[in-house]
């Protein structure tokens, strides 16, 4: 490959060339799918790994934090006991009552799923690999969306290396009654990567939870490059839902990119725990008037581990609405950013932005960077940010003690409250109180 | 009971308690009163252990034993508690999780049972009744929205729940009109046992008609200046707290 674009290149930069070279004539998908893959692998070389002088990852430095590439983590059909499912997500969400669909390596693992319930249910599903040998039309249009976001470098990576994940599609009115959990589920004795890409379309009025869980399988984490794509109809609405829960070693790269229709309600909503390094970029674009997008979570972070969510708002068309609420609780040495971008087009009149991000920090070596940007062109709208950092309050802490709470108990019971405003977001109660299970876990205290 | 000697207690680096002596044997029920920086609520702080009080001589013997080398929640289990002035609102935290927590954990460190969920649901519904709190209120934010009175109705019921042996009413009657002072007086008075003492700090008068003190100790300066009877509390009604360093009467 020509190496004249960039002029130097860091080991891990060369080696991912060196995999697309060795992978590429075995990765799925026919001519139009391998020219994406071509025209992405270039864009990729001519960036590099993003570090800290790209302005949308100056907290990030992927450059610096990746050193090695790992295979392609091969396609298994190895058992996977449920216990596996409980120790990788937590007994909630490995329980939840859900149409599952269980990805190994991207792979679907039917005699995990139920995907017959999903077709019963009149989804248009198919495992990606398969679909991208004659993708159709929709699903062409989904992966375009994700080649048109020009400079990002994970997704060029990830339409460049994609070998697996899901596509699913709601006709018209279709409105499911169970959540969609989509469970990526990783992990070898040797480390590996995993490229993934889910698409989910859902056409005028129909509507869906779709809930993507991430865990390890086994003991080594892997590099995560997972990318959704999202198409959101007029009057259709997707609750999206994240729980990454994996293990210490993994680098966790996740893309999500809507483009949501008139009327269209599109919730994002993630919790992250898991992963040295963690990136969590959730793009949003409104494409149809009238339309409203939420966007919330949490980060649980403590030892060194880094997770940085970014978070894109693109108001092109007049009176959408969107919100955001993301809230961190830093131990130890981790380090949490929030990066928020709203961008109101000229065009876009009566919009209503609001963002907060607040971050508890419960050591003096945890870091919170923070960084909102409002480029706004229109000139009726009303959009606000704010970004709090603090330390648990001592009143409350002495309150609770006061009624005989041990101090570890108090301290616990405080960041649940803390973190725990963000599930209200959440309209399925069932996932709300798993989230509120997952949480208490991590802290250690035993869920109420 | 309780016995308090020669404590002195600091808050940023003041002297706030200044060689203070009490002492309330078991069933009864004294009244602290005084002008406004007497060190009413630091006295009440000190005893349930607040951090930023640092106490710098005297003694606090609670049932034998010394309070003050007790954390906070040690003091909650050995029966201390306090009604607080300006109860904490947190959000994110459901009153009835919070109770259900806090009894759980002080009948744990007492050696007693945990209470089964219905057992608990059915006491709380008791007790609630009797302070004519709805049980919609337990389902919300602890304290979040609550109005003034409905704060100290939640107080009484904590403390009813936990069943203490001394409870400290921190000016309980502020804020409250005069319906709400009767709930809250008919609960603190139903608590009333021969093993049970109580501290009653206010600075009027008006609560002590509805629970009445067995003694009655004026606070001036960080020390009991003055202790009597019922009648005490009536005749400061009256005269106000000049004699007792008190400015803004004064002038």
């Amino acid at each position: 490959m020509d190496l004249s674009v960039q002029q130097f290149r860091s080991e891990a930069e060369q080696a991912l060339l060196d995999l697309y070279e060795r992978s590429v004539d075995a990765l799925p998908g026919d001519a139009s799918v391998a020219a994406l893959r071509q025209s992405a692998i270039w864009t990729y070389a001519g960036l590099g790994l993003p570090h800290r002088r790209v302005e949308a990852w100056k907290y990030t430095d992927l450059r610096a934090a990746i050193a090695e590439i790992p295979p392609l983590l091969a396609e298994s059909d190895a058992p996977v006991e449920d216990t596996a499912f409980e120790a990788a997500l937590g007994k909630a969400f490995a329980q939840l009552p859900a149409y599952r669909v269980v990805l190994v390596a991207g792979a679907v693992r039917t005699e995990l799923s139920d995907v017959q319930g999903l077709r019963d249910a009149g989804v248009e599903f198919g495992a990606l690999a398969q679909m991208l040998e004659s993708p159709p039309e929709w699903l062409m249009a989904s992966l375009d969306t994700a080649s048109a976001c020009g400079d990002d470098v994970l997704i060029a990576l990830n339409t460049a290396l994609m070998t697996g994940g899901v596509a699913l599609r709601l006709p018209e009115g279709v409105t499911l009654q169970k959540p969609i959990h989509l469970i990526h589920l990783d992990g070898a004795d040797a480390p590996g990567s995993v490229y993934t890409r889910n698409v989910l379309v859902t056409e005028d009025g129909a509507s869906a939870t779709v809930l993507e869980s991430f865990g390890t399988l086994g003991r080594a984490g892997v590099q995560r490059n997972a990318v959704t794509t999202v198409s959101l109809g007029a009057k259709s609405a997707i609750h999206h839902i994240k729980l990454q829960r994996e293990a210490l070693e993994t680098i966790h790269l996740n893309a999500w990119v809507a483009n949501v229709g008139a009327d269209a309600r599109y919730n994002a909503f993630q919790v992250s725990m898991g992963a040295a390094l963690a990136r969590n970029q959730v793009s949003v674009r409104f494409v149809g008037k009238d339309a409203a997008t939420d966007i919330s979570g949490a980060t649980l972070a403590r030892g060194k581990q880094h997770c940085d969510t970014t978070l894109v708002v693109e108001h092109d068309v007049p009176a959408c609405e969107s919100r955001e609420l993301f809230k961190l609780v830093l131990d130890d040495e981790a380090r949490g950013v929030f990066q928020g971008k709203i961008v109101v087009a000229r065009d876009a009149q009566k919009t209503d932005g609001k963002q907060m991000s607040q971050a508890l920090l419960l050591s003096e070596t945890a870091e919170f960077d923070s960084k909102p940007e409002l480029e706004i062109y229109a000139d009726d709208v009303v959009c606000g940010h704010g970004a709090t950092s603090g330390q648990i309050d001592e009143d409350l802490l002495f309150y609770l003690r006061a009624r005989g709470l041990p101090e570890a108990q108090a301290r616990a019971l405080l960041i649940q409250a803390f973190v725990g405003e963000t599930f209200e977001a959440l309209d399925d109660e069932a996932i709300g109180d798993a989230f509120a299970a997952v949480s208490a876990d991590w802290l250690g205290a035993p869920a109420e | 009971m309780l016995e308090i000697k020669n404590l002195h207690a600091k808050v940023d680096g003041r002297e706030i308690l200044n060689g203070l002596d009490l002492t309330i044997p078991a069933g009864e029920v004294h009244a602290i009163m005084g002008p406004n920086g007497s060190g009413k609520s630091t006295l009440s702080y000190v005893l349930a252990g607040k951090d930023d009080y640092e106490v710098t001589d005297g003694s606090v013997t609670w049932k034998g034993e010394d309070l003050l080398a007790m954390e906070p929640d040690e003091r909650a289990a050995a029966g201390v508690f306090l009604a607080f002035q300006y109860p904490m609102e947190i959000p994110g935290v459901a009153t009835m999780t919070f109770l259900r927590s806090a009894v759980n954990a002080v009948r744990k460190a007492r050696g007693e049972e945990e209470y089964s969920t219905p057992d608990f649901l059915r006491t709380v519904k008791e007790k609630a009744k009797d302070l004519k709190i709805d049980m919609e209120m337990l389902r919300r934010p602890l304290n979040v929205g609550f109005s003034g009175g409905e704060k100290k109705r939640n107080e009484i019921l904590q403390m009813s729940l936990l069943e203490p042996g001394l409870c400290i009413l921190d000016e309980t009657d502020s804020g409250l009109d005069i319906d709400a002072l009767r709930i809250v007086s008919d609960g603190v008075n139903a608590l009333r046992s021969p093993e049970r003492c109580m501290l009653v700090i206010t600075h009027y008068q008006r609560l002590l008609n509805h629970i009445v003190p067995d003694r009655v100790h004026v606070l001036s300066k960080g020390r009991v200046a003055r202790s009597g009877g019922p009648e005490l509390a009536l005749e400061l009604e009256k005269s106000g707290y000049a004699d007792y360093g008190d400015e803004a009467t004064a002038a």
